[in-house]
């Protein structure tokens, strides 16, 4: 399968520590895997599953225990630092500590393995820069010191720095952690959006997998055992890998929400009539409250919601009376009420 | 803009390098007109033989070494705190400046065996060579067992520990020594543990900028993997750093540096420590090939007050050296510990 | 005729000074020792009067002596208090907090060169038990009992080995110690029932000062007699000797010492040296200094009185010219070096590397300011032999 696109792949690859003579083997051989341009690739698991050994392998941070990665047809192991450098970048978890370091110089570091050996740089140099920082939309930051960046700013810069090393790939070791929720999202869409502009191949291993769901076009997951699943997202799910992978103390993946249930060790039934956002948010909020949702056989009590005039009602009917709320919280308190 | 800015401060250090160098070499116990001074900076010859003695033989060479050791101390500061990625870090948390010592002790203290004393006494010329040697054989001999085990490590946290624990083990292995000594060579030994700049002349001197002058360059040309190591040891590798390598460059500019100097001048503390801080924030960036000169001028200008502060004018008497740059150096410490929140954040 | 008999006169000192020096140096202990023996034991009938020492008094009771050591300048109250009650009597009531010596001291445990030198000059030094570290050692009858196994070493001031010394039982053990200061790491043996009496010879501002203190030991082994007359005749030839040197015509100018990275040691004014070097007829520059110990310089103070003064004095522990040069070449350049007036205070130093002038010179000042006077003004001492100094090549 491997093409003009191909960057990156590898070939009976195993990924592990060697410390003496003892392997610990991380991830189960072989891998076959690519990476081609202008793809994103989410990399998924459960912690522990090898992610990031797996990503600082494929890096050339750590030697591989077995098989051979080859970048746009050479041999890693075969690389200089310097020439391996001009063709992966990355973002790692590490934080970089040093308060009296700017922006610019930060990002200027990227150019690393292309300026000469006192560090100076070429206007050539200087423009790979101002691209960086542009794509990444840090222009504002450029003078500020790197300890007074939010979090969600210091990925921001940590990518401009990688996009400047001018790499056809690009890795990220969980890049949204430590993230809020609207800052996890401006860089899941500005990855998405480098990997089609940039024509970069983007690896990235993420915990996010509603996000990766959405911007991957590749996922890889690994599972605890080492095994690797890889295919479009959406193939994933339905042939129910994601369900598998992710079966511990009680978490399922729910195929028809594309989400986690938290609730699963509901008992009460309860039954749940009515159609639209309305239902959709009552369900998650009695499931949140301990019931199991239109399951087969008795219920004690049934939730009728109904929409008249853009006014919500719920009616809940029980053994012997039936009573019309105005919001989910009353008929929340009602039926823990009820229960004790 | 900010290019001269930084040009405009290192001018300024330039010419205040050269006021304190000047006022080191005016002040002293013995009070000489000023024109006379520059008479004998500048034609080497006066009138009276014992001022030209005084500013020729004792003032120029102890300011020249006032100078290298703000050099090399600063310098090798700046290498370990960016190595180690600590702010706290100086040559002496590697071990250099104790097995420095170490070496100066076996000779000194030679366990008391009139032997080994009458051999060093036969070589006459070169007793305080022997001294010198010792000294840099030590420091060399920690920095070969640091790098030894640096190469079975890959962290620079766990070195900098092990740079503690050879520190503690060698100082203790001399103090025992001490305790079984001869108190006059333990008193001598002492005396050179105050640290003095006023021990270096002729050869000496010459010997000394040598050592210096090594440890600088490789540093300046290490500038650039240095920037690199700020980001972390992951990060510099995936630039094309190859970490071991430059750990190798950057402890052997640092042991030429302070092994060199604690050799000469005895041990020298906080110059290490506080000079990186000064320039970092008077330069407002964390260049190296910025910080290293701007780090000599920093520290030279500094070892040369504390020097001058050191002869207490009015007073016939001259403090040891270290106590003064303790004296300004560990406030300076203090003041980095209180207003740095985190200390990791700092280069 | 004025100057036949002042050439008389020096002639008759030289062989005094010479005598003087073989009587109370080593020559003969064993016979004095003998004949000090003799007269021992008993009570003394003669009283030791102090006249150059600030450091201790002594009173005579009928059977027993109280003992008081002084701070420095005479003037602290809370001095230390000794009873020296004599073998066989009642310990006399009413000096509490005193300390109790059985006199004659049979046994002694000694620190100093110095404590050695008392001992050997009242003619005592076999009775010497236990001594701090025998590499400082001269004296040739403590040495022989080294050898036999009949004095222990017991470590210095900081680490005595307290069970050792108690073990001894020894009568009195003299420390080093200041008596202002760190008397109290010697509790665990007092309590012991060892008496422990700190001998601060080394705070007295005169030679005589420091050697007066063989009285004090003269005190303990009941040999005042003997030690009065002894230290009489080298009290009267001292006299005579600072008499004629401080008269002298020409006061030659003389430094101290060498500098150690940049720092010089000098005697201060108060110091014995400095009294020495007065009494000697040197031009001292630091005659005026406060102090009794020394003067911390700067290489650069002292360098314009180094570079031409006449004679260089007790350099330090180097040999010869080619080792000063060796240790700083700057030091080549001063006068004395240049003209070969360079004099250090080791020629008696023995194989083990001990030196004599720490330990007879300080009971022999005499001969000391001799050597001196001889170095410093040959025309006055012309047969003089240097005893404990030799000239540097």
């Amino acid at each position: 399968m491997s093409s003009d696109l191909t960057l990156l792949h590898t070939r009976d690859l195993q990924t592990g520590y060697l410390s003496g003579s003892r392997r610990t083997v991380i991830t189960q051989g072989p891998l076959d895997l690519e990476i081609l341009a202008g793809q994103l690739i989410c990399l998924l698991g459960p912690n522990g599953a090898g992610k990031s050994t797996l990503l600082r392998t494929l890096a050339g941070l750590q030697p591989a225990l077995q098989g051979s990665i080859e970048i746009e047809g050479e041999a890693t192991k075969r690389l200089t630092p310097v020439q391996l450098a001009k063709k992966v970048s990355l973002v790692l978890t590490d934080r970089v500590a040093s308060s009296n370091l700017t922006v610019y110089s930060l990002v200027a570091l990227g150019r690393y393995p292309y300026s000469s050996w006192l560090g100076l740089l070429s206007e050539a140099d200087k423009s790979v820069i101002e691209w960086a920082v542009s794509m990444t939309g840090i222009e504002s930051l450029i003078d500020r010191k790197m300890h007074t960046l939010s979090d969600g700013e210091n990925q921001k810069v940590m990518l401009a720095r990688a996009l400047a090393q001018d790499t056809p790939i690009l890795m990220l070791d969980e890049p949204t952690a430590h993230l809020d929720l609207p800052s996890r999202i401006q860089l899941m869409r500005l990855l998405h959006r480098l990997a089609r502009q940039t024509h970069k191949g983007i690896l990235l291993s993420t915990h996010e997998l509603d996000l990766a769901l959405q911007v991957a076009g590749e996922v890889w997951l690994l599972q605890p055992g080492g095994q690797l699943h890889r295919g479009a997202p959406e193939d994933l799910v339905l042939n129910g890998v994601f369900e598998e992978a992710f079966v511990k103390d009680g978490v399922l993946y729910d195929k028809a929400a594309g989400a986690f249930i938290i609730h699963s060790d509901n008992t009460v039934p309860i039954t749940l009539t009515g159609s639209g956002v309305a239902a959709f948010w009552t369900q998650r909020a009695l499931q949140r409250q301990g019931f199991v949702v239109n399951t087969p056989g008795d219920s004690l009590h049934t939730v009728h919601v109904s929409e008249e005039g853009g006014v919500i009602r719920w009616r809940l009917e029980g053994k012997d009376q039936t009573q019309i709320y105005g919001s989910i919280g009353t008929l929340l308190n009602v039926l823990r009420f009820r229960e004790k | 803009m900010e290019g001269t800015l930084k040009k405009g401060r290192i001018i300024g250090l330039l010419l205040l390098l050269l006021l304190a160098f000047l006022l080191d070499i005016s002040i002293g116990s013995i009070k000489i007109p000023l024109g006379e001074v520059f008479r004998i900076l500048f034609s080497f010859h006066s009138e009276n033989s014992t001022w030209q003695f005084i500013v020729e033989k004792i003032r120029f060479p102890k300011a020249c070494t006032a100078v290298l050791a703000g050099f090399g101390l600063s310098v090798g500061g700046l290498q370990m705190q960016t190595l180690f990625r600590n702010p706290l870090a100086d040559p002496a948390v590697l071990g250099v400046t104790s097995g420095a010592n170490l070496g100066v002790a076996s000779i000194m203290l030679a366990g008391g065996g009139s032997a080994s004393l009458y051999a060093i006494k036969e070589l006459g010329f070169s007793g305080s060579w022997l001294i010198t040697c010792a000294a840099c054989a030590g420091a060399g001999g920690v920095m070969l067992l640091v790098l030894a085990l640096s190469s079975r490590l890959n962290s620079n946290v766990m070195m900098l520990i092990i740079g503690i624990m050879i520190g503690s083990i060698t100082l203790s292995v001399i103090s025992i020594w001490q305790y079984l000594s001869d108190p006059d060579l333990v008193k001598e030994y002492l005396l050179w543990n105050f640290g003095s700049l006023g021990g270096v002349t002729g050869s000496q001197l010459v010997i000394l900028s040598l050592v210096v002058a090594a440890g600088l360059i490789i540093a300046f040309l290490s500038s650039k993997k240095l920037d690199a190591l700020l980001l972390g040891e992951n990060y510099a590798r995936s630039m094309g750093l190859t970490p071991k390598k430059a750990r190798i460059i950057i402890i052997c500019s640092t042991s030429l540096l302070a092994g060199g100097i604690t050799a000469f001048c005895g041990p020298i503390g906080f110059v290490g420590i506080a000079v990186p801080h000064i320039t970092r924030s008077l330069f407002n960036t964390s260049s190296h090939r910025i910080l290293i000169p701007a780090c000599c001028l920093v520290g030279s200008v500094l070892m040369l007050l504390c020097d001058t502060a050191a002869q207490l004018p009015g007073f016939q008497t001259v403090l040891p050296i270290n106590i003064i740059t303790a004296l300004i150096g560990a406030p300076l410490v203090i003041w980095i510990i209180l207003h740095k929140n985190n200390l990791r954040n700092f280069g | 005729m004025i100057k036949i008999s002042r050439n008389l006169f020096f002639l008759v000192l030289s062989v005094f000074v010479l005598l003087g020096a073989f009587s109370c140096g080593r020559g003969a202990p064993k016979k004095e020792a003998a004949a000090a023996g003799e007269a021992g034991d008993a009570f003394s009938s003669e009283k030791a009067v102090i006249r150059h020492a600030h450091g201790f008094t002594i009173d005579y009771y009928d059977h027993y002596k109280l003992v008081r050591i002084l701070d420095h300048d005479g003037t602290k109250t809370d001095t230390l208090k000794y009873l020296l009650v004599q073998e066989g009597t009642a310990t006399p009531s009413g000096y509490p907090g005193a300390q109790v010596i059985t006199i004659p001291v049979k046994s002694l445990v000694v620190m100093s060169s110095m404590h050695v030198a008392l001992a050997d000059f009242a003619g005592v030094a076999d009775r010497i038990r236990g001594l701090g570290n025998f590499a400082y050692l001269s004296s040739t009858v403590v040495r022989n009992n080294v050898k036999a196994g009949k004095v222990t070493q017991i470590g210095l001031d900081g680490n005595i080995n307290n069970e050792l010394v108690i073990s001894m039982h020894p009568g009195i053990l003299m420390s080093m110690a200041n008596p202002d200061v760190g008397f109290a790491k010697f509790k665990t043996m007092m309590d012991a029932g060892v008496p422990v009496m700190p001998n601060s010879e080394w705070l007295e501002t005169t030679p005589l000062g420091r050697a007066e203190w063989v009285k004090l030991m003269a005190a303990l082994v009941n040999k005042e007699d003997f030690v009065n007359k002894k230290f009489d005749s080298v009290e009267k030839a001292y006299d005579t000797l600072a008499q004629l040197g401080s008269r002298a015509a020409t006061h030659p100018r003389v430094i101290i010492g060498m500098p150690f990275k940049g720092s010089w040691y000098m005697p201060a004014g108060e110091s014995y040296m400095a009294k020495f070097l007065r009494d000697a007829g040197a031009g001292y520059k630091w005659a005026d200094t406060k102090g009794i110990g020394s003067v911390a310089l700067d290489f650069e103070a002292v360098a314009p009185e180094a570079l031409t003064a006449d004679y260089w004095l007790n350099v330090g522990q180097v040999d010869s010219k080619k080792e000063i040069a060796g240790k700083d070449p700057r030091y080549a350049s001063f006068k004395p070096f240049k003209t070969g007036a360079l004099y250090n205070n080791t020629k008696q130093t023995n194989d083990i590397g001990a030196n004599d002038y720490w330990e007879s010179g300080a009971v022999n000042p005499q001969v000391v300011l001799a050597d001196i006077i001889h170095i410093l003004h040959p025309e006055l001492l012309p047969n003089h032999q240097l005893v404990y100094y030799k000239q540097l090549q």
